[in-house]
């Protein structure tokens, strides 16, 4: 078995027990050996798990303060992760989210910086909108290399995640870069571009707003329409989408162009709502997670939801654990990934033996 | 009982009691079957009569819930296939474990059993030349896998077990991707391995090929042996009768009716793989209402192809089609859906119907952007779902609700499905490839007699298949495909088997003037549509 065999399986696998009610236990259950395990780690460096657990949960649900910080950190991970997981539902491999997310962000801070004197009303929404065209335009670059060149789509998107990040980069050592700053980023921009407060006194923006509604739409676009159940079709199995008249290459653009679009609205939203100024490395890791957070979601909209809220919890309450215990943060890194192992190797156990 | 080889015959192989429950269904009850040394045995019986389970279990692949096997005087008992095959048993699956980048040679050192430090291509290319010459097998141990037919791959798999020491072979349905010329060839092989004291159980359907090949035939159904007897003297009905528990009917009757207009239309079809290989060769004929027109061939000739460009799932070089006098050489599949072509393809797994996705949706799934699926912008999950209930009813697929997975259906009752969203939109023009490959005589009746009902009802039908029995039975013109060409069209009633062997082989090409007259030959009519 080669090993694109082996993915192809083990997609199979999560494509088939998304569809029941599989991967809601096997994704609890997995959470569950994770902290398990994990606690047993913090137990061997002789400190107490329930104690590091319990500041891990105050640190991220405490205060009105930390619940904005986690949902200002869920944002992205739930816009791409989104996109992600329609992709991989049409078994379409993007791990592009990274460069999507840079792009989305730069142009975003290119339209909020080059029109200073927009109306606050408006400038906010068409920066996030042209950040959300340029994730969809990155996408589709590694889409028709795809589509022309016959270069698999993850190769092409992950290396394009170094151009995108690295192009953010070089943008910033140069025209877009703050004067003087000694450190790569923009100038901050006009308040005007700033997103709005969803709750006075704190850090929270509107654009865990548009995360919801963004998987409420992807939800019903998979479920609910034409075009989504071509998707799945196309993800279940290719020749049968194209006896059923599926274009696989239209197709393939199409998903892209969606996943793509959302990951450049969570750069720009990023940007806009809580840096309010593009620095160098604000998506890092952002694309990766947002894999894992698909996946764990069993490649549903409304899984990744939970998925999503829970990563970044977990993120949020990591310092505050740091602090109180003395536990690294970076076991909530372990924590992660741990329960990626789980519920995905819950997932591809083959189901329970049928009839042969 | 009679002795073909002259020697003794003794127990080689003794299952006792064997039973097997998956769930609720109970798929070996209480067998007992039993192979002496040197015979060949026919292991009989339709879909889910528990034929394959019996001989998994044998081969180690499932443990037995109860039961006893006693293998040349050793017991076996929760023993693993390799344990198996050290035992002295082979088995010969249908779909073959062969690895087609790599030669005869490096496929057999796979398989071996003996694992010394060094790998030794030169012993093991002279023990496959040996066991090659002593059986016929015609190998060449430097080939690659890959290019060899399926039915010199299927003799790969042969010495594999000759070298593995096996003492019986177990080959699961080992003709049904063979032509009647390699047929043979595979027949005259296992009686040679039988004559050498080898034993060979013939897992399979076919009635005629068992009563020509074997010594005895066991006989299942639904779990239970109903017979187990010598061959001789045994007729095609007396194994049918114990096989299916009834009498089959007798062959359908057809109405002899005049062939009306053309309604498919095909000319000058070409079309290549994606490796650019040309795989259909300027293809040209006419199907007319209320005709069967068959295409037989051996597997991979083009026939998949043709169909697959019909129906627009593949795109065409050269050439046009036209269904009912509309040119939809460009359209989509929808458009030729819209014009009334239906397409039953030969690959049901992956290609006629999605295991993941419900029976709801895969009978939606061609219909999807028309209603009553689809209404405005969003899907109709209602109407899906009631039109998915009347079309359940209306082919009898026997399943638990229609938001089922497709996967949980017995091969019978995906078939039914398959049938069930193409014809039931009542088509003008039908394609059906393969449409009984792998089922039971009961389902394969069925499929038969909706083809039929069709005809009668006028549409025009082009039915591929690789059993001659088969297309005798529905076909009123039979073409030969033969490397992507047609190298025949006969008529039905002057059809000679012989001939048509012939023909499959790709040794001899004819086209009766009685057969292009039956219709207009496709050229003359292409140069004046609408002709009839």
């Amino acid at each position: 078995m080669t090993t694109t065999d082996a993915l192809d399986t083990t997609f199979m696998r999560v494509l088939s027990a998304s569809a029941t009610a599989r991967p809601f236990v096997l994704a609890l259950a997995g959470v569950g050996l994770a902290l398990a395990l994990s606690g047993l780690l913090v137990l061997g460096s002789g400190k107490s798990p329930l104690a590091a657990y319990g500041s891990l949960a105050s640190g991220a649900l405490g205060s009105r303060d930390r619940i904005a910080v986690a949902l200002n950190k869920a944002t992205p991970y739930l816009l791409t992760a989104t996109g992600v997981a329609l992709c991989f539902r049409a078994q379409v491999i993007n791990i592009g989210g990274e460069g999507q997310i840079a792009v989305g962000g730069l142009a975003a801070t290119w339209v909020a910086l080059a029109l200073p004197d927009a109306p606050a009303g408006v400038l906010p929404i068409v920066a996030a909108l042209v950040g959300a065209v340029a994730g969809a335009a990155w996408a589709a670059l590694a889409a028709l290399v795809r589509l022309t060149r016959n270069v698999h789509e993850v190769l092409v998107t992950l290396l394009m995640n170094f151009i995108g990040v690295l192009f953010v980069s070089e943008m910033l050592q140069g025209e877009l870069g703050e004067p003087g700053a000694g450190f790569p980023q923009s100038p901050l921009l006009a308040r005007a571009a700033w997103l709005p407060r969803l709750v006075r006194e704190t850090d929270l923006h509107v654009g865990i707003l548009v995360a919801l509604a963004a998987v409420v739409a992807a939800h019903l676009l998979l479920w609910r329409t034409p075009f989504g159940f071509r998707l799945r079709l196309r993800g279940a199995s290719a020749p049968a989408a194209i006896y059923s008249g599926v274009s696989m290459k239209r197709s393939l653009l199409s998903v892209m162009l969606v996943a793509g679009g959302l990951a450049g609205l969570a750069g720009a939203l990023e940007v806009l709502g809580v840096h309010y100024r593009l620095i160098e490395g604000f998506s890092s890791g952002f694309g990766f997670t947002a894999v894992s957070i698909a996946l764990i979601g069993g490649l549903n909209p409304l899984g990744v939801l939970p998925a999503g809220l829970f990563f970044a919890f977990l993120e949020t309450g990591a310092l505050a654990m740091q602090r109180a215990v003395g536990v690294p943060s970076p076991l909530v890194l372990v924590i992660q990934g741990l329960t990626m192992v789980f519920v995905l190797a819950a997932v591809a156990l083959p189901a329970p033996a049928r009839r042969a | 009982m009679p002795d073909v080889s002259g020697k003794r015959t003794v127990a080689m192989l003794t299952m006792r009691g064997i039973t097997k429950a998956y769930g609720d269904v109970r798929a070996n009850r209480g067998i007992d079957f039993d192979v002496p040394a040197g015979r060949i045995i026919g292991l009989l019986g339709e879909n889910g009569s528990g034929k394959t389970t019996l001989m998994n279990i044998l081969f180690g692949m499932v443990p037995a819930d109860a039961g006893t096997i006693v293998f040349r005087e050793r017991v076996l008992a929760d023993h693993t296939p390799r344990e198996a095959i050290a035992a002295g048993i082979s088995m010969i699956h249908q779909h073959f474990m062969l690895v087609l980048a790599m030669t005869v040679t490096e496929n057999v050192m796979l398989a071996s059993n003996d694992d010394g430090a060094w790998l030794r291509h030169h012993a093991v290319a002279d023990r496959i030349k040996e066991a090659s010459d002593a059986y016929s097998l015609h190998l060449d141990p430097s080939a690659l896998v890959g290019e060899l037919s399926l039915g010199a791959q299927q003799r790969v798999e042969i010495v594999k077990a000759v070298l593995q020491g096996a003492a019986l072979l177990i080959l699961d349905e080992p003709t049904s991707n063979l032509s009647p010329p390699e047929v043979s060839v595979l027949l005259g092989i296992l009686r040679r391995l039988r004559d050498d004291g080898r034993s060979v159980v013939f897992i399979s359907h076919k009635l005629g090929e068992v009563l020509e090949l074997c010594d005895d035939v066991v006989v299942l159904r639904d779990g239970a042996v109903t017979a187990a007897r010598p061959v001789a003297g045994a007729t095609r009905e007396d194994l049918a009768y114990m096989m299916v528990g009834r009498d089959l009917p007798a062959p359908v009757e057809r109405s002899a009716r005049a062939p009306g207009r053309e309604l498919l239309l095909v000319s000058d079809l070409g079309a290549r793989d994606a490796a650019g290989v040309p795989r259909l060769r300027g293809v040209s004929f006419s199907v007319r209402e209320g005709e069967v027109f068959a295409i037989a061939g051996v597997d991979g000739n083009g026939q998949g192809e043709l169909a697959d460009v019909i129906a627009g799932a593949r795109a065409l070089d050269t050439g046009s089609v036209f269904v009912d006098g509309q040119d939809v050489t460009a359209a989509s599949v929808a458009e030729r859906l819209a014009a009334g072509l239906a397409y039953i393809p030969a690959d049901r797994a992956s290609t006629g119907l999605v295991g993941i996705m419900t029976i709801a949706e895969n009978l939606a799934m061609r219909d999807i952007g028309a209603p009553p699926h689809r209404r405005g912008w969003w899907l109709d999950r209602v109407a899906t779902r009631a039109l998915a209930e009347t079309r359940m009813a209306e082919f009898g697929v026997r399943a638990r609700d229609p938001e089922s997975f497709a996967a949980t259906l017995s091969g019978g009752n995906q078939q039914k499905v398959v049938l069930a969203r193409e014809l039931g939109r009542a088509p003008r023009v039908v394609l059906a490839v393969q449409p009984t490959r792998g089922l039971d005589p009961g389902a394969t009746r069925f499929v038969i007699e909706k083809i039929l009902a069709l005809r009668e009802a006028g549409a025009a039908v082009l039915y591929v298949s690789t059993e001659l029995d088969e297309i005798l039975a529905v076909a009123d013109r039979i073409a030969v495909m033969y490397d992507g060409r047609v190298v025949g069209i006969v008529r039905r009633e002057d059809a000679d088997l012989a001939r048509l062997g012939l023909m499959m082989a790709g040794v001899l090409e004819e086209t009766s003037a009685a057969a292009l007259a039956y219709g207009v030959s496709a050229s003359e009519s292409a140069s004046r549509p609408g002709a009839s």
